[in-house]
């Protein structure tokens, strides 16, 4: 049994098969990447599993323990962490500030504790300290104090990256953490997302287009199409099977490639 | 115990402050302290760790990184162990790291993090002698296998294990050093030609310190910013030299990117930088000014001609009129303290720019806010500085008279020849040159100059880098190109005239303020070279070059220009670590641009 355990999960919306009675586990300090054309549910499996969406059928177990009716705040203190595909953080609030955020839910002492009996500094000290090593982990020493909003884009990212890694999660899911980036902001976020997996042993679900970041970095593909997953396994298998090249290129692939063959 | 080499220099200010600060490290956000004695522990463990894999008298052990503590703790453990500490720049690309670890024969090199570590990686196979690879921050590094790779933190626990059994061994292998042993060795920048090895002893940095601690005091109270690379002599002897000898506070930045907001929480009272830096400074402020508020414009405008009054009247020596200070004053309060503060310079006590010639009127901008830049001169082959001006008697445009023990000549062809008791050993595995720069105790500098009749010298440039025009004039390139450098949109800027009829520039425009200049009057760019060939800013250039003209008479001015669509990198070969020119490289890529503005045929 792995750290996530997915079984037959199924989500419409309306008409829309989203998910169809899809099935996959994650063993636990791995890097496991979902791919798969535009709409194909890549998004909406990683919502069920962080808890914003509530799979119409299925069962998700994380550590072997199922949920299915958990608010998204409750499934982050079980341990899972998530990015989002377009940035979500507060732009007025600097990175500081932001990242203070993913210890919430670590946070033992209430208002009146904090506000009245003064246990606030050592208890704030000690996230504080966690949130710098953070910061010190994905080299953002020189933007601590600015306002996210004033951030390139690319950098806001990171920013994200290091709220999730603030809430010290035992699974991170991440949604796109390459996309819209350059080349350069791109090899480093892949540096980064390794450097978690390899210093921090942090378990991985990454939804990515970029198909070179997936194929070099992950261990383990999944290939979502229209709901339904059609393959899994190591990127060199997944990249050789006919099923994905067709769902990549083309009901027509196969015929075209005949046609052009035989005038 | 006599104070005759560098270790026990330490030890001796170690028995001094004991847990007073030396260091201080930025870590997750808050200033770490590290003490004499921590240091000097760190220093014996690394030490000894290294002795036990094998380091002996005489061998080299380089230093591939950024500065932090850990680079001080190697370079004075290999020091302590009769060894040669030699510093890479951690800018270096694979190949020119690979030139330095070789050539020095180095059987370690310590290094910062991955990026090192894969560029020595890299090269592995050029280095046969190399058995180590001493890493101080392991990330990412986990899952290298190669049994080369070592964590600082295992060869200072070896280190402790043997003293545990061993205490005194420290103390008796570093007694054995002798002065005369050679202490470090210093890569030159290679403007021309590779790199050359200079080797100083024990007893050339002694000597310096006790002449420059009389030129350039510092005590034990200053707080220095080590930023610039510790593998330049000035840096080395600004961070890890000087406050041995003074008890100074040195302060790590956390990385290369923080390192004007770090200036801004250390306020360093001793500082260093390079003409490259100073400039930077100056055109920030100047830019800033442009986007400030009215009211602040206002200020400026009203207190900058006081401030270049009292610079003059401070520079000229008389009595200052009372009505000039009480003006100083109250710009003091409403702008000078403001600037000081935003460029870290509030505390400043010394202030000296060095490594590359500067143009007087960066250093009268930093005179007029009560920062007194010192310009000195000197080589990495006579242990640093040759020359400076001190606090007492600055004149601009000259770097100083010599320190205490320098004696200048001038020879006849205008070359300064040098002699004093800091004199290098030589160097390395290249007699020959050494010979060459070395004859009958005076060190032929490379350098052109006169002295004035104070004594003080004057440097018109390097010797190989006169040009002579056709009509048969010396042209001293580097003070036109200072001059021109002057201008915030001018980032570098390289003349051209040797053999030619008329003096012609290459300029490389500064991206940051040229962009922004680019935006206020609404023109379209996207990329450096896109930015480097509009026709409006090539003619915002042209004025700026105009104005430079003005100072020179007619056969130095600048008759034609081209903006070069790409930044010079030191990836490219066409800029040296220090970010230095060279100028061979420079001329034969651009080669088809200096023919083109000349007309396709030489002008005869």
């Amino acid at each position: 049994m792995g750290l996530l355990d997915i079984k037959d999960i199924s989500l419409a919306f309306g008409g829309i098969q989203a998910l169809d009675r899809v099935s996959l586990s994650v063993e636990p300090g791995e890097l496991y990447a979902i791919i798969g054309p535009n709409g194909a549910g890549k998004t909406s499996l990683l919502n069920c599993i962080s808890g914003f969406y509530t799979p119409d059928r299925g069962t998700i177990l994380f550590e072997g323990r199922g949920f299915s009716r958990e608010r998204p705040d409750q499934i982050a203190k079980l341990g899972i962490a998530r990015t989002f595909q377009n940035v979500e953080l507060f732009s007025h609030m600097n990175v500081i500030d932001n990242m203070l955020l993913g210890r919430h839910h670590h946070y033992k002492s209430g208002f009146f504790k904090n506000a009245i009996l003064g246990y606030r500094a050592e208890e704030e000290n000690r996230h504080r300290l966690k949130v710098e090593e953070v910061i010190d982990f994905l080299e953002m020493e020189q933007w601590r104090k600015h306002l996210v909003g004033s951030l390139p884009y690319g950098v806001q990212k990171r920013v994200e990256l290091g709220r999730a890694l603030a809430q010290e999660p035992k699974l991170l899911l991440l949604d796109e953490p390459m996309a819209g980036m350059n080349q350069e902001e791109t090899e480093d976020i892949a540096r980064f997302i390794l450097d978690v997996h390899e210093e921090l042993g942090t378990t991985i679900v990454m939804i990515e287009h970029d198909m070179d970041v997936v194929m070099d970095i992950s261990e383990r593909v999944c290939v979502l199409d229209f709901g339904k997953k059609i393959a899994e396994g190591s990127p060199r298998e997944v990249q050789k099977d006919s099923k994905v090249q067709k769902a990549y290129l083309g009901e027509d692939y196969e015929t075209v490639m005949r046609g052009a063959g035989n005038p | 115990m006599k104070e005759d080499t560098i270790p026990r220099i330490f030890l001796g200010k170690v028995k001094k402050y004991g847990d007073c600060v030396a260091l201080r490290d930025k870590d997750f956000g808050v200033w770490q302290e590290i003490s004499w004695n921590e240091y000097c522990r760190h220093v014996r463990h690394c030490c000894l760790g290294l002795m036990e894999l094998g380091l002996s008298r005489g061998d080299h052990v380089s230093i591939f990184g950024e500065n932090e503590p850990e680079w001080l703790y190697a370079d004075l453990a290999v020091q302590s162990a009769g060894g040669v500490a030699v510093g890479v720049y951690p800018t270096n690309p694979a190949k020119e790291a690979c030139y330095v670890i070789g050539h020095s024969d180095s059987i370690f090199v310590v290094c910062d993090n991955q990026e090192q570590v894969d560029k020595v990686l890299e090269v592995k196979e050029e280095l046969p002698l190399l058995r180590k690879i001493i890493v101080t921050d392991m990330k990412g590094l986990r899952h290298y296998t190669d049994p080369m790779i070592m964590p600082f933190g295992s060869v200072e626990d070896i280190g402790r294990k043997v003293e545990e059994n061993d205490p005194e061994k420290y103390y008796r292998t570093m007694d054995k050093l002798k002065s005369e042993d050679v202490a470090i060795m210093v890569y030159t920048s290679g403007t021309t030609g590779p790199p050359k090895g200079a080797m100083l002893s024990h007893d050339n940095v002694v000597q310096f310190l006790k002449a420059q601690s009389q030129v350039l005091p510092q005590y034990d109270t200053d707080e220095i910013v080590s930023y610039l690379p510790l593998c330049h002599v000035a840096e080395r002897m600004m961070s890890v030299f000087f406050p041995l000898n003074s008890g100074a506070t040195v302060n790590f930045a956390e990385s290369v990117e923080t390192v004007t907001m770090d200036m801004r929480e250390i306020l360093p009272t001793f500082y260093l930088a390079v003409p490259r830096i100073w400039e930077k400074m100056m055109a920030s402020i100047i830019i800033k000014m442009k986007d400030a508020t009215w009211i602040k414009r206002k200020m400026y405008e009203i207190c900058s001609p006081i401030g270049e009054r009292m610079a003059d009247a401070r520079l000229s020596g008389g009595p200052i009129p009372f009505s000039l200070k009480l003006m100083y004053g109250l710009g003091y309060l409403g702008l000078f303290r403001h600037l000081r503060k935003e460029l870290g310079l509030l505390r400043a006590r010394v202030a000296v720019s060095g490594a590359a010639p500067i143009a007087p009127e960066v250093l009268k901008f930093f005179h007029s806010l009560g920062v007194p830049v010192l310009e000195g001169w000197g080589m990495t082959e006579e242990t640093g500085i040759g020359t400076c001006n001190v606090l007492e008697d600055v004149k601009l445009g000259t770097v100083g008279k010599p320190i205490p023990g320098v004696e200048l000549k001038i020879a006849e062809d205008g070359e300064i020849l040098l002699k004093c008791n800091h004199v290098f050993v030589g160097y390395w595995k290249d007699p020959e040159a050494t010979a060459k720069t070395v004859q009958d105790g005076w060190l032929y500098t490379g350098d052109v100059g006169e002295l004035d009749e104070e004594g003080r010298l004057k440097i018109t440039d390097r010797k190989k880098e006169i040009i002579i025009t056709s009509g048969g004039k010396n042209i001293a390139p580097s003070e036109i190109e200072n001059h021109l450098k002057c201008s915030p949109y001018i980032n570098e800027a390289i003349v051209i005239g040797d053999g030619r009829k008329f003096l012609s520039a290459l300029i490389q425009i500064e991206y940051d303020n040229v962009a922004k200049w680019a935006q206020e009057h609404s023109i379209a760019y996207t990329t450096f070279k896109s930015l480097a060939q509009n026709q409006q800013v090539n003619e915002m250039i042209k004025q700026e070059v105009h104005e430079a003209n003005k100072d020179f008479a007619q056969v130095e001015t600048i008759k034609k220009f081209r903006l070069l669509d790409k930044e010079l990198d030191h990836d490219d070969d066409e800029l040296t670590a220090t970010l230095k020119l060279r100028r061979k490289t420079v001329y034969k890529k651009f080669g088809d641009i200096i023919e083109e503005m000349y007309g396709s045929k030489r002008d005869k």
